[in-house]
């Protein structure tokens, strides 16, 4: 008996992208069946809806990858979401108030997230501060930088060639330039976590750190640029975001904080470190879009997005701990 | 001494490939300070936590207060009034000493718990005890040795009838250990069964008055400690019939050069003023009991702790490891005693662990040469005979013996000339045992330089060329093989200064 459910339970695990890509695509169908119920007269199955959920992929998707690195080593990172913002704000300001170029514009918002992820990086790599502490502080900094720049005005972003990152219409035809980028993107992180020196010690650092150091290894510096990776890609989702929503306002982006790590945890990466998957994190985050953009469609608030992102997070954690419990 | 208060008759317990108590027999009267000795592994630890109802008994048994008894758990053992004063100790360092000694069982008033009460009763029990500490200090402000006197209270409030006392010298001052006596003397003279664990000799004559000696996992004998010498006590421990070959002359060369040399070693409390030199192709054993300092020794050298003072040269260039990275970098590799926490990623694969302390060679531009990755891990699991299917296979699918090659094979990758093996065949079964041996003994003789840190004295006189022997932190005594015998060794590892 005992041995049945083991190895169910051990298939599961194995196959949990694979469970995650159904979830999704049921939840699709959910919505398609539900909406025009709920909500007479609509329809969820509209070329329109499914920009709506890659637009909200788009930046949501590069949050999550960056904090994929940060969590794969043991650690976590509650700046993100504000950091995206505070990049959003300072660069937008440079923009629209002291007439920068676009291009330039671009590169200070990742800047400013290696900046966050830097100080975030050598404050629990070489100061030893607990990530969960470090970074709750360095979000309200962020919060607060952001704001201070634009002297709590919002900020937003004319429009420029830069949108074309996400759709690019040549000759009449739309192309979702943003879905393919996040993929590079994403095929690029995935490589960088399995091919790469950074990607190996972050994911043994992760398992064992003290084997790790003990073996001669430089651990704070590796453990320390898996926070820069994690605040340069805030940096590149601030960039996303103003391309899809334009406007920014101070002092806010803690809420997506939950979206991008819910969307790392749900695609398998385990919160105890030592193992990622860039392909689940990025299903996640669809699954995350698609609850936002479809709970709206029938009319619901996004409120209730939470409850069920936050409902799934647990049975997945609690799936994780029960596997690794039997494991050990 | 009065009567018999516990009795444990032909006590035998079995552990998978272990038989880890041997028909042991022990018996403790009332106002007796009973001494049990023997040495690492003889099995004093595991005769008590079968008497405590930790491990169940396969055979034997155990008659307390003319009673036969069986207790399934420690709370059972201590509501019958035995306990255990264990060498750690088990209390929270932010509350109060009152509220330590009453944890579990707080006196309440209503709903509420009564402070006041508590430190009125334990003020009332360190007066009976002779113990001056104030009830409302916070336990972490106090020394270690006044918290084993809390320890203590504790558990005489219990209404023991026979206390355990796990080494409980180890942590203490002289003064400490002074007033440890006369609070032992004095339960003693209530009428109380003490069980005294020590390794130190000086004091099993100072406070004990008969002393039970084990040997691995059987029991050699009982002896009225006023009757008996120190070497009475050492003979009984070690004279085993030593199965194996043990080494008759050392195997390096006499001119072999010096590659490492440690110079007046400070590290903590563990490693004071520690001197010794390491040969080429040289196996230096490191021996000692139990919290003799060699794995803090091992791991100041190697950077994994810091060291307060002390030189280390290597091939007679002075060298300065402040990190692991340091020691890697000159050639030192770290196989811990604690394979699983120190030594291995357990759920990753072969070849990654394998190649963790070099992978730096293993690059092709920014990535990580699989292939490369993957013939070199192939290369030393053939070598090694590391059981797998395959280098891909997850660590933690191996057994204690493979994960161990693992671990030598990650330093063997990167080509150490210096090899600190701690406890190398901890936890493996014969077979790997000896493969192990016979690796460390043809690495020695392709020129590597072996520091074994080992509690097996068949082990250290087997394969050292040279004996060094720690007590307490400090270096106690340093053997050619040629001259080296169990009660020579076992002399030094009890000498006490």
């Amino acid at each position: 008996m005992d041995k049945i459910r083991n190895n169910t339970i051990v298939k599961k695990i194995g196959f949990n992208s694979l469970v995650l890509l159904c979830v999704l695509v049921l939840l699709f169908i959910l919505f398609a069946i539900l909406t025009p119920i709920m909500k007479p007269g609509t329809t969820f199955l509209s070329y329109s809806r499914i920009v709506s959920i890659f637009n909200y992929a788009y930046f949501l998707g590069f949050l999550s990858l960056g904090v994929t690195f940060v969590i794969a080593t043991g650690g976590i990172d509650f700046s993100i979401g504000p950091v995206m913002y505070c990049a959003a704000l300072i660069s937008g300001q440079l923009l629209t108030k002291n007439g920068l170029p676009i291009g330039a514009c671009l590169l200070i918002s990742i800047l400013v997230g290696i900046i966050f992820g830097c100080i975030n990086g050598i404050l629990v790599a070489y100061g030893g501060l607990p990530s969960f502490i470090t970074s709750m502080a360095s979000m309200m900094i962020a919060k607060g930088v952001g704001s201070v720049f634009t002297k709590t005005q919002s900020v937003s972003w004319p429009g420029g060639w830069y949108q074309n990152l996400v759709k690019w219409t040549v000759g009449g035809v739309e192309i979702p330039t943003g879905i393919i980028i996040l993929f590079v993107g994403a095929a690029i992180c995935a490589v960088v976590l399995n091919q790469t020196r950074i990607g190996r010690y972050i994911l043994c650092i992760g398992s064992n750190r003290e084997a790790v150091r003990l073996s001669g290894v430089d651990t704070k510096k590796w453990e320390m640029l898996a926070y820069i990776i994690c605040g340069a890609l805030a940096g590149v989702a601030a960039i996303f975001y103003v391309t899809v929503y334009t406007t920014v306002l101070p002092g806010g982006g803690d809420t997506f904080n939950n979206d991008a790590i819910a969307g790392c945890v749900m695609g398998g990466t385990s919160m105890a470190g030592g193992v990622a998957s860039i392909g689940g994190t990025l299903i996640g985050v669809v699954i995350i879009s698609l609850l936002q953009v479809g709970i709206l469609a029938m009319g619901y608030q996004s409120q209730y997005q939470y409850v069920i992102t936050g409902l799934i997070v647990l049975v997945v954690v609690y799936a994780d701990l029960r596997s690794r419990r039997r494991s050990n | 001494m009065g009567d018999v208060i516990l009795t444990m008759k032909g006590i035998d317990k079995s552990f998978p490939g272990v038989h880890a108590l041997d028909h042991v027999d022990l018996e403790v009267r009332k106002g007796e300070v009973h001494a049990l000795m023997g040495e690492n592994g003889a099995g004093k630890s595991t005769l008590m936590k079968v008497l405590t109802g930790i491990y169940k008994k396969d055979e034997g048994t155990i008659t307390y207060e003319g009673k036969e008894v069986e207790f399934s758990n420690p709370r059972e053992a201590q509501d019958a009034g035995i306990v255990i004063v264990h060498q750690e100790l088990n209390m929270m360092g932010h509350l109060t000493v009152a509220q330590n000694i009453f944890i579990g069982r707080e006196i309440m008033k209503g709903k509420l718990i009564d402070d006041r009460k508590m430190n009125e009763e334990a003020k009332k029990l360190f007066d009976r005890l002779g113990i001056d500490i104030d009830p409302t200090e916070t336990m972490s402000r106090l020394t270690v040795g006044k918290q084993q006197m809390c320890e203590i209270a504790k558990a005489i409030s219990h209404d023991a009838k026979v206390i355990i006392f796990d080494e409980p010298s180890a942590a203490l001052t002289e003064a400490e250990i002074e007033e440890l006596f006369k609070i032992i003397r004095d339960l003693r003279e209530k009428q109380l069964g003490i069980v005294y664990i020590s390794h130190r000799m000086d004091e099993i004559k100072v406070i004990t008055d008969r002393v039970t000696v084990m040997r691995d996992g059987g029991y050699v004998g009982t002896l009225i400690t006023e009757d008996c010498t120190k070497d009475d006590i050492i003979n009984m421990m070690v004279g085993r019939v030593i199965y194996e070959e043990p080494k008759t002359e050392s195997a390096v060369a006499p001119d072999a050069p010096v590659v490492l040399k440690v110079e007046h070693l400070n590290a903590g409390r563990m490693v004071r003023d520690v001197s010794f030199e390491l040969r080429k192709g040289e196996i230096l054993g490191f021996s000692g009991l139990m919290g003799a300092g060699r794995t803090e020794t091992a791991r100041a050298l190697f950077g994994a702790d810091p060291k307060d003072s002390g030189d280390v040269y290597i091939n007679g260039k002075k060298v300065d490891i402040k990190k692991p990275q340091d020691a890697v970098r000159n050639g030192i590799g770290y196989l811990s005693e604690d394979r699983k926490r120190y030594g291995i990623v357990v759920d990753k694969t072969i070849a990654e662990n394998s190649t963790m302390a070099s992978l730096e060679r293993f690059m092709k531009g920014i990535f990580i040469d699989k292939k490369k990755e993957n013939e070199a891990a192939q290369e030393y699991v053939d070598a090694l005979n590391t059981k797998t299917p395959g280098v891909d296979q997850l660590v933690v699918n191996l057994s204690g013996g493979n994960q161990q090659k693992v671990v030598i094979a990650k330093w063997l990758v990167r080509n150490c000339d210096i090899l600190i093996f701690d406890e190398p065949t901890r936890g493996i079964d014969v077979g790997a045992k000896s493969e192990i041996y016979t690796l460390m003994n043809k690495l020695a003789a392709e020129g590597k330089s072996i520091i074994m840190i080992s509690s097996e004295m068949t082990e250290i006189l087997r394969m050292s060329d040279r004996i060094v022997v720690m007590c307490e932190g400090k270096k106690t005594g340093e053997l050619g093989i040629e001259e080296a015998t169990q009660e020579k060794i076992m002399h030094a590892a009890t000498l006490r200064n």
